[in-house]
């Protein structure tokens, strides 16, 4: 067992017993060792003594030759039991007289006497030499040897006595040194016990009992403080952390309470698209009832027009025209109400075509020459030669136009109303600006603000003097934010207005981003990079029975068609427009569509156009493997092309394998009620 | 011989105006009052083309163009659906029916007219 691990109670004791045997040891020892010296001397002195005695007494015996009287004299010897030999010599060295105890058979006696007096130990012995003289006159020496058993039974016993006394004061130091250092290890168990309860309870309000002001107080101090800075930081520990938990639960009730009003405003917006959805349904449905009695009403005065010109009775017809009149106005107001619902209900969508924008002008002024001859206005176009294409919802922009000239023709009396078109550009894209300005009564700057509010003409008195529903401008406002472009005012009362339309010369199929010019804009740039042409769709078959019928139903479902007629031209035509969707044939002379769909696949500019291979062979393993997006077998399935357009449309096309995995154009003999449009039975 | 139109039409002004103009324009016009009837007709009468009003009793306008374009004897028939719903969702679940074309009510007679002998001309090349 290793000392230095001993318990503090085991080393205290062990200390003292040390401490105190050492001390006992060297006191006894030292003790001894004087006692032993001093008798040895008082021994010496003793025999010294006696060797006197003995000398005189035997003095008168050695003066006379009494050899008998100095042994009588040297036996009285026998009284003294240490006493081993006695021995008077003759001044020449010879043995006068001598006396040995009895049990001693064989006494050491000196070799040679010396002429001194003296003592000496030899061996265990102890020797006296002694002159014997009688009135100053030497007469021999005497020899007395000793053999020191006093000494050494006194020096046993004194070492008993010695032994037994340190057994006994050991013990009693053991018993007070037990006791004693209960002074020392007491308080450091405690604080022991203390700590240990402490770490395992984790109970910090505990103290450590102190006992004494000594170091290990101070020790014991020293640790109560720090169990107080402890325990004060533990509290505000565990204030923070109830605190946290405060906290966590009221934002636990906030999200609560957040998600509440979440749900109840999305239980509000359901609400109110379920309204809005309602109203659109209404809208529908009153449409529809009122649409169902118009076309009869149209419809049968314009039966009458037709009978009365056949029958040449024209004094009537002015009558039934103006019944047809009023039922196109209820008409127009009717489709008025119906697209601003849809455009609130965000169903407003464009049906994109590239048209010949003068010629769009042109037609749309002899349409409206009855309505400029009414109140004896003229009107003038300023149309530069190149004005040129441009692609856009022909209708939309048509009833924009329409609306502008209509509101000049109708608030301008004996006036001039001029149109004028032109072309600008800024940074980002080409616009097409539209003026009609008319000389009529104008309008004020606080009209002006409300101008393209639904439902709101410029003054009450005008809806009875002009008629309309105010909803005019609102929608052509409307019409043309959905283009893309915008409509300004400018106009002073009395002296007419201006309206200036600005529509991107290609919208896209999103609004566009771009900030239409707000005014007269002159900055010419570069041509800007052609626009994708997301709405377009390239026809590449070389029967020209299939480009016809493909262009119409695409056309149909309102994309541009591009066609060519062979892969040649097909993929420089693909190059030149980029467009939305290809359609190739694979049966071609020259390239085949084969060739055709690789060469436009290894084209980094061209190969993300999604391209629909329409063949008769059925190989559509190798389409998808060449890059097709879909395959179709002829006779096209109308309604699968139609879907396949759409979603490429998107912008979001199926993955191919799946396209290829659908069922819809397996076998000619297919259950599904769709129509199958083959050109070759159509040739018949 | 006259080009053989079949009316279906559940309004009966409608159904008479329409006759009557579409016979003035020198068309033989064959009428059905309703979807049924006219999904009869389109197989008896074996018209050049069918005017398909969309809200129809019996059986609806959709289902019945859908039955006839599903069906061999009648698919190569052109259908205008005729219809007083406006809305673009109309058109396109026209035309999902298998509609070939589409028009809303009140008709332009003229623009009818187009589009009637448009379709025809195309099933039927001279």
């Amino acid at each position: 067992m290793n000392l230095q691990n001993l318990s503090i109670k085991g080393k205290l004791l062990m200390i003292t017993m040390i401490t105190s045997s050492v001390a006992l040891v060297l006191l006894a020892a030292s003790y001894l060792v004087y006692d032993l010296l001093s008798f040895r001397h008082f021994l010496s002195e003793d025999l010294s003594t006696q060797a006197e005695i003995i000398g005189y007494n035997s003095a008168a015996a050695m003066a006379f030759k009494d050899e008998s009287a100095a042994s009588v004299t040297l036996s009285a010897l026998k009284a003294k039991e240490d006493v081993t030999a006695a021995v008077l010599y003759t001044p020449d060295g010879k043995i006068f007289a001598k006396y040995v105890r009895a049990n001693i058979v064989a006494p050491s006696l000196p070799a040679d006497v010396p002429q001194t007096n003296g003592s000496r130990f030899k061996g265990s012995y102890l020797e006296v030499f002694r002159d014997v003289s009688l009135n100053g006159e030497p007469l021999g020496t005497l020899f007395l040897q000793s053999d020191m058993s006093q000494w050494s039974s006194r020096a046993k016993s004194y070492a008993t006595f010695l032994l037994m006394f340190m057994l006994a004061s050991s013990f009693l130091a053991l018993l007070l040194a037990s006791r004693l250092q209960t002074l020392i290890s007491r308080p450091i168990l405690r604080l022991e016990d203390t700590m240990r309860a402490v770490s395992a309870k984790k109970n910090y309000e505990v103290r450590a009992l102190k006992f004494y002001d000594d170091e290990i107080g101070r020790l014991i101090d020293g640790f109560n403080t720090m169990l107080a800075e402890i325990q004060q930081q533990d509290m505000a520990l565990q204030g923070a952390n109830d605190e946290l938990q405060m906290r966590t639960q009221e934002l636990e009730g906030e999200i609560t309470h957040r998600k509440q009003a979440q749900e109840e405003l999305l239980t509000a917006k359901r609400a109110a698209e379920d309204a809005s959805r309602a109203k659109s349904a209404f809208l529908a449905n009153m449409s529809h009832e009122l649409r169902t009695p118009l076309n009869a009403i149209i419809g049968y005065s314009e039966m009458i027009e037709e009978e009365i010109q056949d029958s040449g009775q024209i004094n009537d017809i002015q009558d039934v025209q103006k019944i047809e009149a009023a039922g196109k106005h209820l008409l127009a107001l009717i489709n008025d109400v119906l697209d601003l619902s849809k455009i609130e209900a965000g169903k407003m969508s464009l049906h994109l075509e590239t048209f010949e924008v003068a010629l769009m002008i042109r037609d749309m002024a002899s349409t409206l020459e009855p309505a400029v001859a009414k109140n004896s206005n003229t009107l003038e176009l300023q149309l530069p030669e190149d004005l040129g294409m441009m692609r856009s919802d022909v209708t939309k922009v048509r009833q924009i136009l329409f609306n502008l000239l209509s509101n000049a023709c109708k608030f301008t009396d004996h006036g001039t109303i001029s149109m004028s078109v032109d072309r600008i550009e800024t940074r980002e894209q080409q616009w097409m600006r539209f003026r009609v300005a008319d000389t009529g009564i104008g309008i004020s700057d606080e009209q002006q603000e409300n101008l393209f509010k639904e439902f709101a003409q410029a003054d009450v008195s005008i809806a009875r003097k002009y008629g309309g529903t105010g909803l005019g401008l609102a929608i052509s406002h409307r019409f043309a934010q959905l283009m893309g472009g915008n409509i300004v005012v400018e106009s002073e009362p009395g002296k007419g207005s201006v309206f200036t339309l600005h529509l991107p010369a290609q919208a896209n199929a999103e609004t566009t981003a771009a900030a239409p010019p707000k005014s007269k804009s002159t900055a010419t740039t570069p041509a800007p990079e052609p626009k994708s042409q997301s709405e377009t769709i390239l026809v590449i078959d070389d029967d020209p029975a299939v480009r016809d019928l493909m262009t119409r139903f695409l056309v149909k479902l309102g994309f541009g068609v591009i066609a060519a007629v062979d892969g040649e031209e097909g993929f420089k035509l693909a190059k030149k427009t980029r467009p939305a969707i290809i359609t190739l044939d694979v049966m071609m002379p020259e390239m085949d569509g084969w060739g055709v769909l690789s060469r436009l696949k290894s084209d980094p500019e061209l190969a993300s156009i999604p391209v629909i291979m329409v063949t008769i062979v059925d190989n559509e393993v190798a389409a998808i493997k060449l890059g097709a997006s879909s395959y179709m077998v002829k006779p096209v399935d109308r309604d699968r092309l139609a879907g396949l357009v759409e979603q490429y449309r998107k912008g979001r096309g199926p993955v191919p394998e799946k396209v290829a995995a659908g069922p819809v154009h397996t076998s000619q003999g297919d259950s599904k009620p769709s129509m199958r449009w083959d050109p070759v039975s159509r040739r018949n | 011989m006259p080009l053989k139109i079949l009316l279906v039409e559940d309004n009966e002004m409608n159904r008479d105006m329409l006759t009557r103009r579409l016979e003035r324009r020198g068309y033989q016009v064959v009428v059905a009052h309703d979807g049924g009837q006219g999904h009869d007709l389109a197989h008896s009468e074996s018209p050049d083309l069918i005017l398909m009003d969309m809200s129809l009793p019996v059986m609806n306008g959709w289902e019945v163009t859908r039955l006839l374009k599903a069906d061999r004897q009648t698919s190569h028939i052109p259908i205008i659906a005729l219809t007083a719903h406006a809305l673009a969702t109309d058109r396109a679940k026209a035309f999902e029916a298998g509609c070939d074309d589409y028009d809303t009510k009140p008709v332009d007679f003229n623009r009818l007219q187009e589009k009637i002998n448009g379709l025809i001309l195309e099933k039927k090349p001279s």
